[in-house]
């Protein structure tokens, strides 16, 4: 069982000046759960974009169940039996399963369906993986997309599978079958790498860990003889304090108030479906849901940015339903928010820190010139209250560090001691240390009076951070829970849609 | 096997290596073809510089060309930079052209020039911007896409012109001919230094852009814009109204263009008067990174190549079509320089073991 | 040969100093000492191959060459849309830059742009083909009784047709092409009073798609021989390939459609072009606005080609001689225009002002714009 299905070896890999990974020695023997541990820009994607064919190492080498290889594209590494499982599924929602297995596969076209629905369910048994050959990919929620993405892969023949940060759209639930599956994998022989900088998931599922750190493998270690805080450790290259201290506010009236709002997508549908809620001057409203539950129309619907289709939206008792963003950003109601590219809304890639900056001022200017002046003198004070590395306030934010392009974000919105603060995904990508800085930020506008939303992925940080936590499914509200009366678990059946009755009647049985 | 692939940004200095190395390997391979054909090509690139810079009739002769084309990018460039894809140029030339000879043909001719030309320059403006305006405002209003639709009006505004010089503007003496009236003499762009005041205006539409776009609230926004449409809307701006009023600003210095062609030079409205300068400063925009005075050099540069290629044909008697040949190789090496500088590209001969 | 033409040339130059006395250089320009030859710059709307319009004058350049045996040095820009006053100043400016002393423009459209030029540059010469404009000392215009050859192309077309139907594939309604359509339809009716001349206006001078597709449409009409004003030998062309009859213009051409092609009026550019230059070089030109006929060689009608029978001919040849005699113009006796109106009486012949005058076709001919 000790054997290597995967050895790499003193592998660097440089993108213009910058060396993504360094010396990196990677070993996966099969039938073992590996994890490839480490903060954002560690190079874990880098080191095994490598292993799948994407890119090619400038210099180290790479032996594959035993043998020296060299690929020159992913069609080479998929015939050696690796096989990638991507954050983002590359699946065509019109097309069922079966056809999605299929489908740019060599002779695929005659391939007989019911052959094939045989292979499936054979394979989804082996597994344990519950799949319908011929369900459309629309009709799936995310956790059988995902087996589905699994399946896709073993069906190409692969034994060593990378999992690229499998848990971020899965529910409690979900999460747990997908680890049944993995072990089910590994039982048959399997090698698998799961990439992941969540630190709970990598105890409980993985056999050995390696640590990326700033390019180069800090080392390796067996799960077994390890604690979370040496692994931090190793992440981060010192030791953090890891509380959060929850602070305390006097003031705590309605800021904002929230009436069947109900909000519709690009195409039409009902993204959020009458929600209404209140929050609070001096409080953190946490909102919890696996992605797309409607979280970005919550937050642009506050800030103007959407049109609601029904209900209102009440500031300070002014309804501020059909003001323009301009007007609304005068209230004093700021947004901050990290889709997944970081940069497609609230910064513009291209500028640099002071334009940023000025970005929410220039309005205020008077006369038809821009005043770069004293939003320098801004850029450099935030610059060095959030500690962001920079060369210098003119860089433009796309050369900076994902979680320094946050703080530009952040520290933004901060700074002009914002009434209500909408934050979705403020530490999307960010390391651990920054992550805990941002917290204690939120917690200062909080001390200081503001009503703040937060938007999180991390159930145990929301529970920890937040005062109340609302649950969204399905663009609807499903709850809002005091963190301290329930479980992880509860909220994770709130993230399904299951109501609080449905959940009584569940313990009741 | 070749692999393509978009490089991370490139040094600056590594990015104009690459520049000039495609102007080198586009005077070689230039210089090849023109030694197959029969022509010293040493004498012929000397003749191209010689021709465009050698005296000050010929710097003049440059001059001139690039005027038209300068004022045309500026405009070309201000809707770019909002990523608003403007190939309607050519037509805006056309309809300021023709607002400024509705204004020099009607005003009174014995008005004094300065007010004359004020007027007439005004109306191109108005005219160069109304009919940027149409494709704005269906951009803004209905979403449609602004490079179909900018393009074809600047064929409606071509036929539009040829039926006002054919037709309905045609001038009664001009035995027949299909001709529209001449400007006034108040209509006339005067000479400063030799060449049309149209240079000035020109230069001064340069800094005046470089000022819009750096240092103006209005140019932050377009900037914005042409870089993140969510960010601009999270940030507030009024998206709809900046990209209207700027096509306006886009458009009328398409269409003050036009009115420095109908004035200075044609002293009258013809249909071929925008000369496809609408296209060419799509080039030179593209190639000047929308940086205003880059891409001035641009044009100078431009105009250069297309006088330099002119007076091939006098100076050694190369057909035209080789002297547009050259021009052609030129460019193609240039605009293709960018793809390197974008993209790499790698051979990969390595064999691949243990794989078919 | 050579040294006879180097003596002559010498002799002119010789003569021109002498003539010129004191101020002497202040006729052919410059100021600059004479350096023993002089350059001459040609503006062309189309290419030198053309197969017409620019051919016939590339020709007329070829003889000048040829006849001053280098000592005249001509160059010349092709392709010089004569709507596109940048482009016309452009190769006018570059030629004089180039030592051009002599400018010769060949196109309607480049008229204004010459008129600001000969002032803009009072030491060079400019001659402007077709034009109506022209100043005391260094702008004159050329051209020449195209009406002549025109007529007798009439008389050609009127006697081959068996439709009665004749095709006209004309440039613009302008002065100069009516004068053209109108000497060709007198030369038609004088010999075939029932035929009737079809003219299609193209709106350009040089295109020669729309040429050949214009010619197309008169052929559908059931046009038998085709006549043109225009550039190229796309009417020809297009006359070939339906089985039907052609007349060119400027260049006698028969090699681009042998089973079309009748003959051509033509114009002689070169015995022009020779002649003014000497005059530049000896200090006798002044601008008289040239006016050649078929009596002095500047236009004449083509050879008949074999397609023509010789009665045909016969008549050609009568009416040709009769009209260089001065018997005959082509514009004279009773004319009436299309709408009834009267240009010209019994008993009169039209001067050139007279049919220079000229704004309309004449009856017989149906015009579409």
């Amino acid at each position: 069982m000790q054997n290597t299905a995967i050895q790499m070896n003193n592998i660097t890999k440089s993108f213009g000046s910058l060396a993504a990974n360094e010396n990196v020695n990677f070993t996966v023997f099969n039938g073992e759960v590996h994890a490839l541990l480490g903060e954002n820009g560690a190079g874990k994607s880098t080191l095994m974009n490598m292993l799948s064919g994407i890119y090619s190492p400038d210099s180290g080498s790479i032996f594959v169940n035993g043998e020296a290889v060299r690929f020159s594209s992913p069609k080479d590494s998929i015939a050696l039996g690796i096989g990638m499982i991507h954050q983002h599924f590359k699946l065509i929602d019109v097309l069922t399963a079966k056809e999605n297995i299929i489908i740019g596969q060599k002779g695929s076209f005659f391939t007989k369906g019911k052959a094939l629905s045989t292979k499936i369910k054979k394979l989804s048994d082996e597994y344990g993986l519950d799949i319908n050959p011929d369900k459309k990919v629309y009709d799936m929620p995310v956790g059988e997309k995902q087996a589905l993405e699994i399946i896709k892969v073993l069906y190409r023949g692969a034994n060593i599978l990378i999992l690229d940060e499998p848990t971020a759209v899965l529910t409690p639930q979900e999460i747990k079958k997908l680890f049944n599956i993995i072990r089910n994998m590994r039982e048959k022989g399997c090698a698998i790498v799961i990439i992941t900088h969540k630190l709970g998931e990598v105890m409980e599922i993985s056999d050995r860990i390696t640590i990326l750190r700033r390019g180069r493998s800090i080392g390796t270690v067996a799960t077994k003889e390890t604690e979370v805080p040496s692994l931090i450790e190793m992440m981060v290259g010192k030791k953090v304090d890891l509380s959060i201290k929850k602070r305390k506010s006097e003031n705590n009236e309605e800021l904002l108030v929230l009436d069947e709002v109900t909000v519709l997508d690009g195409e039409k549908k009902q993204a959020l479906k009458s929600v209404s809620f209140s929050l609070h001057a001096g409080e953190i409203l946490g909102v919890a849901g696996v992605a797309k539950s409607g979280q970005k129309e919550l937050c642009e619907s506050i800030a103007g940015l959407v049109p609601a289709e029904k209900g209102r939206i009440f500031f300070n008792g002014e309804n501020i339903l059909g003001k323009s963003p301009g007007e609304i950003i005068k209230m004093g109601i700021r947004m901050g928010f990290i889709p997944e590219d970081r940069l497609g809304m609230g910064l513009v890639a291209g500028m640099d820190i002071v334009h940023n900056i000025i970005l929410k001022d220039y309005q205020g200017q008077k006369g038809v010139f821009l005043k770069r002046g004293p939003c320098v003198q801004k850029a450099e004070r935030i610059v060095d209250s959030l500690s962001i590395l920079t060369p210098s306030v003119f860089t433009p934010v796309k050369k900076l560090s994902g979680g320094n392009i946050q703080k530009v974000l952040l520290g933004r919105e901060i700074d002009s001691d914002p009434k209500v603060l909408i934050t979705a995904y403020p530490v999307r990508g960010l390391d651990i240390g920054a992550s805990y800085k941002i917290y204690d930020l939120l917690g200062e506008q909080k001390e200081r009076g503001a009503g703040v939303l937060f938007v999180g992925e991390d159930l145990d940080v929301l529970m920890e951070l937040c005062d109340r936590v609302m649950v969204l499914c399905d663009g609807r509200v499903t709850g809002i829970v005091d963190p301290d009366k329930v479980t992880k678990e509860d909220i994770g059946l709130l993230m399904t849609g299951m109501s609080e009755r449905r959940r009584a009647d569940d313990q009741n049985r | 096997m070749i692999k393509i692939a978009k490089r991370a940004e490139l040094p600056k200095n590594r990015e104009w290596a690459i520049r000039a190395a495609a102007v080198l390997l586009s005077i070689v391979f230039a210089g090849t073809v023109l030694a197959a054909l029969g022509f010293d090509p040493i004498k012929v690139f000397a003749q191209i510089v010689n021709g465009s810079v050698g005296s000050q009739m010929r710097l003049n002769q440059t001059i001139l060309k690039a005027i038209p084309l300068t004022i045309t990018s500026m405009g070309i460039l201000v809707a770019f930079k909002m990523k608003f894809w403007n190939i309607g140029g050519e037509g805006q030339i056309m309809m300021g052209a023709m607002g400024a000879t509705y204004a020099a043909l009607h005003l009174p001719p014995d008005l004094p020039s300065a007010a004359m030309l004020v007027l007439v320059a005004a109306a191109a403006v108005v005219c160069g911007g109304a009919w940027a305006f149409i494709p704005a405002y269906f951009k803004a209003r209905f979403g449609t896409n602004e490079t179909i639709f900018t393009l074809m009006m600047n064929y409606i505004a071509i036929k539009w012109v040829t039926y006002l010089q054919y037709d309905l503007w045609k001038d009664p003496s001009s035995f027949g001919f299909p001709r529209i009236a001449a400007f006034p003499p108040s209509a006339v762009l005067p000479k400063l230094f030799g060449v049309h005041v149209g240079w000035l205006v020109a230069v001064l539409s340069v800094v005046l852009v470089y000022i819009f776009i750096n240092h103006t609230k209005k140019g932050y926004e377009v900037t914005v814009i042409g870089e993140s449409v969510e960010t601009a809307r999270y940030a507030g701006m009024n998206i709809k109204y900046i990209m209207i009023t700027t096509m306006l600003v886009s458009g009328g210095l398409c269409g003050l263009a036009g009115m420095v062609q109908a004035s200075a030079i044609e002293k009258t409205l013809t249909y071929s008067l925008s000369a496809n300068f609408g296209f060419t400063a799509i080039i030179t925009t593209w190639l000047g990174r929308l940086s205003a005075p880059a891409v001035a050099v641009c044009c100078f540069a431009f105009a250069m190549l297309i006088q330099g290629g002119a007076y091939l044909q006098i100076a050694l008697l190369i057909p035209a079509s080789v002297a547009e040949m050259i021009q052609g190789i030129i460019l193609f090496f240039v605009l293709g320089s960018e793809f390197f500088i974008q993209y790499k590209v790698a051979f990969d001969h390595r064999a691949i073991k243990g794989v078919a | 040969m050579k040294k006879i033409m180097l003596f002559t040339l010498a002799l002119l130059v010789g003569l021109s100093l002498a003539a010129c006395g004191g101020d002497e250089g202040s006729q052919t320009g410059s100021g600059e000492p004479f350096d023993g030859f002089i350059k001459v710059g040609f503006i062309l709307i189309g290419s030198k191959t053309d197969g017409g319009f620019s051919q016939a004058h590339a020709n007329g350049i070829d003889e000048l060459e040829a006849y001053f045996a280098g000592l005249v040095k001509t160059m010349a820009v092709e392709n010089v849309d004569d709507q596109n006053r940048q482009d016309i100043r452009s190769a006018a400016e570059n030629m004089i830059d180039a030592g051009c002393r002599v400018i010769i423009g060949c196109s309607y459209g480049y008229m204004e742009t010459m008129a600001e030029l000969a002032d803009e540059y009072p030491d060079v010469d400019f001659l402007h083909f077709s034009g109506s404009m022209m100043n005391d000392t260094n702008f004159d215009n050329f051209f020449g009784a195209m009406e002549e050859p025109r007529y007798l192309a009439g008389i050609v077309a009127g006697m081959m047709t068996k439709s009665n139907k004749i095709g006209y594939v004309a440039a613009y309604p302008y002065t100069e092409v009516q004068i053209g359509i109108n000497a060709f339809a007198l030369g038609v009716q004088s010999v075939n009073p029932s035929a009737e001349v079809n003219v299609v206006y193209i709106n350009t001078w040089y295109d020669p798609e729309k040429e050949k597709s214009a010619a197309q449409a008169l052929l559908a009409q059931g046009c038998d021989v085709l006549e043109q004003h225009c550039d190229t030998a796309g009417p020809i062309i297009a006359a070939q390939e339906a089985g039907a009859y052609a007349i060119g213009y400027n260049l006698d051409k028969p090699d681009s459609a042998p089973k079309a092609y009748l003959t051509a009026p033509v114009w002689d550019h070169g015995a022009y072009y020779i002649d003014v230059v000497k005059k530049i070089l000896d200090g006798s030109f002044s601008p008289e606005s040239y006016y050649g006929n078929m009596a002095s060689g500047y236009v004449d009608l083509a050879p008949l080609s074999d397609l023509v029978p010789s009665e045909v001919k016969a008549k050609v040849d009568e009416a040709k001689a009769q009209i260089i005699s001065g018997e005959l113009a082509p514009f004279s006796g009773e004319i009436l225009f299309a709408d009834g109106s009267v240009l010209c009486e019994e008993g009169q012949t039209l001067t050139r002002g007279d049919i220079w005058d000229i704004n309309s076709v004449i009856k017989g001919v149906n015009a579409t714009e």
